[in-house]
Formats: structure tokens, C-alpha cells, sequence
């Protein structure tokens, strides 16, 4: 049947009473499923909108309130005081951040917004924690201080004018965030873009903070310690790899990108093994600098468990000195799919340096090592000055809470936050039957941290 | 005997459409009802958002994707929290269009290279964007410095 004939037997069927009506009727319950559902969608765009409207809102309130926090811990004199607002500021540019984020417009466009809410709420924190310990704010601190208050009112600014644009309905959310409906906007999305990329415009001359905080710039682009030797080409590179993992097992090593940024600058390749099966490969991470590996991933699947974790451990240890690490211990491990994950740590004399961490893989079939994480190591690790403690281990025992038994005890040096090192007494024990670690600094006897250790049934980790 | 054929012909295609419709409708509620989920564990979502952008990619890039959204939480550009990293508007692609609330393989890796990524494996070294060449569309991801090649995804800084 041509078209043609189809068109005219559908008109014919059309005059027919019965189906003109089961038509009309058909047609009526589309149309009237197309408006619900139009409705339904209309309601579901102004929830969103609320929802966005809420967390823009939220900002707004936040920002100025960090603003006005700013301005009061100028204005203190007590260290206490200055303490309680700077909490405050933390508290408030993190509720910020975490606002900022439920906008619907993309990351770069609030980079620097963002970035610069982090570093208040953390250098806020960081001078909080020395406030309460009674030392006032220094000079270059107070500088600090002013120089983030002036970039706050600057945000304040922009972000209210922005409010007003948007309470006036010359901007709308759901414009910016649904990019399928162009045709009824009444605004470009281009503009609102633009509008919201000006709030960060503010910050572009943002300077690098000085402040001892783990996003601070100088801290993030820190020269990694456990480097040495020269800067290798690709080729210098790819023998470090076959020494590595035994040149007589490769069958061939392949690029897999440089990586130029950062603190440790590294090259990647995946590497495959004689007689491998097809798709599985190693990968592995050098350093351009002395030719350590930095790290490797070997995705063999192991099938059964033939080691028990003192063999596997052992076999870490015994990996690593073939390797050149020596005085490395064991601290923690989990067991996943028969592949045990164990850190070690480096020893010097009697005291355990927690920042010079290696993570090993062991396959529990054969004690293969099929993974290697050593960039802490080789971020931190140096020899370091260890000092006479000046707190007696009698001492910082004392400090401990006398409910706890403490199983084992020793010296310790701690990482923190703020790139800092903390050289503490540590006492393993248990208390409500839960494990825990405490630490007690050895020049101050302040207590520094509490561990709670967690027994999985994969294995032990710290929290 | 044609007609009665074709009148049932345009029945049945306009009853399809309804249901297809309105299936879709309900499509999309269970999947915001599953997403709004945050009581999952961080392996678990990290290990669905890897299952969502690359679960056919070979297993270093799956936690090269892992890596990627732990050093966005580390960096104060980004949020700080891997929920949301994950959840951060137009970040993902497999978050925008629901791909994460696929079901994750039995057989799959992502579990495993999730946890290879919190575990602090991180084959890009510091990574924090990555895209398809192939397919990406904004001209501004090229402007990345590309650091690391895996599959079908470049990673970049």
C-alpha cells in the first residue's frame, strides 16, 4: 500500500463515528499527560532553583560573616579571645565552601573563590590553635590577617551585587544549570557565567599566603627531602624500571606520560611481562630525579591465601632491604582480596619516623610484591636530628588518661597537618575495648594526638 | 480486517509512548532517590563515581580516576569532601546523566582500585582533571598540561 492509499484509509477510518471519538479521546489523554508532566517538570526546575537560591544565599551570609569575624580578631587583645573568633571564622568559610559547592556552575569558574575560602578557614584554624595556647598573634601574622580581611570585604562586594541581580530576576539559576532549555531563557547563560566569573576576578592578583597551613603555597610546592642524584632522561629512567622489576622478566616498557608539576616530578610507564596474559600490564612511577620508584601497581588477580601476615610481612621487609631500604618496620596492614596492604615505616635508633612511609602490596599466593607507594618516603624522608626528650617517659605517662592500660610505649616522630614533625612519646592501649595511640610531645609533654584504632575484618588500620 | 489492524496498530504505538514516558518519569526519581543516599561508605562511592566514568578502562586508570578525585578533596580549589568532589555540579559527566547509579559488576575492579586509590596509589601523581580526547567538548580542558595517558583518558594538572 502506497502512502498515498494509507493517508486516505487513515482519513476514511477518521469520518468513522466510533473511531473519530476513540481519537478525540486519545488526543485528550496525551495532551493532558503532556501538562503534568510539563508541571511536574516546572516544579522539579523551581525546587532546584530554591535549592540554588538557598546555597548562594548561604554564601552571601557566610562570606560576611567571615568578613566581620576578620575584623574583630584584629581588634582583640586576648589571645582566648582571638581564639573563639578565629574558630568562628573557620567554622564559617567552611560553610561557605561547603555552600559554594552546590552551585550549578562549574569548578574553574569559582576556582579562586574557593580557593581562598580554604586557605581563611585553615589559616583561621592554624592561629586559633596558637591562640589557645596563649601566644599572640606576630606581626607578619596580623598582616596576614588584614590582607585576608580586604579580600573578603572584596567578595562581600561582589557577591552582593551579584544577590541583586538575582533578586531583581535578571539572572535565574535554572538558565545557567539546565543547558537544554536555551530556547525559552530570557538571559544568555553566557551572562550569568560571566557575572559569577567576575566574583572571582577579585582574587586574581590573590598573593601567595604565608601561613602554615596544609593548602598554603609555599607548603604545597615544598622540595621533596628523599630525593638525590641527578635528573634522568626517559631512557636513564626505563633502566631504573628493568632493575627494578628484573630486566629478564620484561618483554617491553611503554610510555605512559611525565609528569612536570608538583613537588616530586616524575615519569610513567606500563611495562609488560614475558608470557603475560593479554591486558594485564605493570605500571610504574619514576622520579626524574635519582630514578627512585615512586610508585607501581601490578593488577595480577591473586586466587587463594597460602602466607599468613607474619610470612607476608617478613617477605616486605626482606623486599625492601634488596631494595636499599633498610631499618624499615611494620606499622599497620590490611588484607583485601588476598593481597595484603602493609605500611612500614623507618626506624632511626629507638624512634619511629611515621612521615618516611612506604606501602607494599603482597600478593598472599607467593609474596609477590605487586604494588609500591613511596611517595611520603620520599617527600620526607632525610636523616633528622633526633633530640634528648625533655619530658621523662615517667612524665608523659602521667598524662594519659588512667582508665587506659597501656600495652607498649615508645619514641615517635609524628607528621601533622602543617607539614610540622612532632616528636612524641607513643602509648599503644586499650580502653572500653577499643585500641588506641596516644601521643605526648616529648619537648612539652602537650598531649598531640589520639589514634582509635579500628579492627577490620580485613585486617588493622589507624583513624 | 487492514483497518482494524492499523487502528490497533496507532493504539498500541500511542499506549507504548505513554508507558515509555512515564517509565522514564520513575526512571529518574529512583535514580535522585539513589543518589541522595550519603550514608554509604567513602570506598563505596568512590568505587561507584569509578564504576560511572571507567569501568571499561584498564585497571590503572580506574584508580588514576580514584587518585583524581581524592587530590581534588586535597586541593582548595575544590571541595573537601569526596561526596562533594563527586556531586560538585558538572564535574562528571557519569554524575550529570545518572551513569553512577549504575550497578557495579561483581567481576569489576573498581571496588578493588578504590581502594588502591585510599590506600594512596596515585599513578598520575597529583592529577586533577582528566578527559576523553575523543570526545571531550570544552576547549578549556586542553589548556591542562597533560601529565599522564591511560585507556581512553588523558589526565591532566
Amino acid at each position: 500500500m502506497s502512502i498515498r492509499d494509507k493517508l486516505q484509509d487513515f482519513k476514511r477510518r477518521l469520518s468513522d463515528r466510533k473511531m473519530y471519538s476513540i481519537v478525540v479521546v486519545l488526543i485528550a489523554a496525551v495532551a493532558l499527560w503532556g501538562i503534568y508532566q510539563y508541571k511536574h517538570a516546572a516544579n522539579l526546575r523551581q525546587e532546584l532553583d530554591n535549592q540554588y537560591n538557598r546555597a548562594f544565599y548561604e554564601v552571601v551570609g557566610y562570606v560576611n560573616n567571615v568578613e566581620t569575624l576578620l575584623a574583630k580578631s584584629m581588634v582583640s587583645t586576648t589571645t582566648s579571645k582571638t581564639a573563639t573568633t578565629l574558630q568562628e571564622a573557620w567554622r564559617q568559610a567552611n560553610l561557605a565552601q561547603t555552600n559554594l559547592g552546590q552551585l550549578p556552575v562549574t569548578q574553574p569558574v569559582l576556582a579562586s573563590t574557593s580557593k581562598f575560602l580554604t586557605q581563611v578557614g585553615d589559616m583561621s584554624y592554624a592561629l586559633n590553635a596558637q591562640n589557645i595556647r596563649g601566644k599572640q598573634l606576630s606581626d607578619s601574622q596580623y598582616k596576614t590577617v588584614e590582607q585576608l580581611y580586604k579580600y573578603s570585604s572584596s567578595l562581600n562586594k561582589s557577591l552582593r551585587d551579584l544577590q541583586t541581580d538575582l533578586s531583581s530576576g535578571r539572572l535565574k539559576w535554572g538558565e545557567l544549570a539546565s543547558k537544554g532549555t536555551k530556547l525559552f531563557s530570557k538571559t544568555k547563560p553566557g551572562d550569568m557565567m560571566k557575572k559569577i566569573q567576575s566574583v572571582g576576578t577579585v582574587f586574581q592578583d590573590y598573593p601567595t599566603l604565608i601561613y602554615d597551613g596544609p593548602f598554603s603555597d609555599h607548603m604545597t610546592s615544598a622540595q621533596p627531602k628523599g630525593l638525590d642524584g641527578n635528573n634522568l632522561n626517559s631512557e636513564q629512567a626505563k633502566d631504573k624500571v628493568r632493575k627494578f622489576l628484573g630486566a629478564d622478566k620484561i618483554s617491553s616498557i611503554k610510555d605512559a606520560g611525565k609528569n612536570d608539576q608538583g613537588p616530586i616530578k616524575t615519569f610513567s610507564y606500563t611495562v609488560t611481562e614475558k608470557n603475560a596474559p593479554k591486558g594485564r600490564t605493570i605500571n610504574i612511577g619514576v622520579t626524574q630525579k635519582g630514578g627512585s620508584i615512586d610508585w607501581m601497581l601490578n593488577n595480577r588477580p591473586v586466587k587463594d591465601k597460602k602466607l599468613d601476615m607474619n610470612k607476608a610481612k617478613k617477605m616486605g621487609i626482606d623486599f625492601l632491604k634488596t631494595k636499599g631500604f633498610d631499618n624499615m618496620i611494620d606499622t599497620y596492614y590490611l588484607v583485601q582480596d588476598n593481597v595484603a596492604t602493609i605500611n612500614y615505616a623507618y626506624k632511626q635508633q629507638n624512634v619511629v619516623v611515621y612521615p618516611d612511609l612506604i606501602k607494599l602490596k603482597v600478593a598472599l599466593d607467593n609474596g609477590e610484591i605487586v604494588g609500591w607507594e613511596a611517595n611520603s618516603y620520599l617527600s620526607n624522608h632525610t636523616t633528622r636530628k633526633i633530640p634528648t626528650p625533655k619530658v621523662t617517659m615517667a612524665d608523659a605517662r602521667k598524662k594519659i588518661n588512667s582508665k587506659m592500660k597501656v600495652n607498649s610505649s615508645g619514641l615517635a616522630i609524628i607528621p601533622t597537618n602543617y607539614k610540622k614533625e612532632l616528636f612524641c612519646y607513643e602509648f599503644k592501649g586499650r580502653l572500653n575495648n577499643s585500641d588506641f595511640i596516644v601521643y605526648i610531645n616529648a619537648e612539652t609533654g602537650n598531649e598531640e594526638d589520639i589514634l582509635m584504632i579500628v579492627n577490620t575484618p580485613n585486617g588493622v588500620l589507624t583513624m | 480486517m487492514s483497518r482494524n489492524k492499523n487502528s490497533t496498530m496507532i493504539m498500541t504505538v500511542t499506549l507504548l509512548c505513554v508507558f515509555v514516558f512515564s517509565m522514564s518519569d520513575i526512571l529518574i526519581h529512583s535514580g535522585s532517590v539513589y543518589a541522595a543516599n550519603s550514608s554509604v561508605s567513602d570506598v563505596q562511592l568512590l568505587a561507584r563515581a569509578i564504576n560511572g566514568e571507567a569501568r571499561g578502562e584498564p585497571y590503572e586508570g580506574q584508580v588514576a580516576v580514584g587518585a583524581v578525585i581524592l587530590n581534588r578533596t586535597k586541593n582548595s580549589s575544590f571541595p573537601n569532601t569526596i561526596a562533594g568532589v563527586i556531586y560538585q555540579p558538572g564535574a562528571f559527566t557519569a554524575v550529570d546523566d545518572g551513569q553512577i547509579n549504575v550497578p557495579i559488576d561483581p567481576q569489576s575492579t573498581v571496588v578493588k582500585a578504590a581502594q588502591d586509590a585510599l590506600n594512596g596509589w596515585d599513578p598520575t601523581n597529583g592529577a586533577i582533571y582528566y578527559w576523553n580526547p575523543a570526545t571531550a567538548t570544552s576547549s578549556w580542558i586542553w589548556s591542562r598540561k597533560v601529565v599522564y595517558k591511560v585507556g581512553k583518558h588523558y589526565f591532566g594538572i
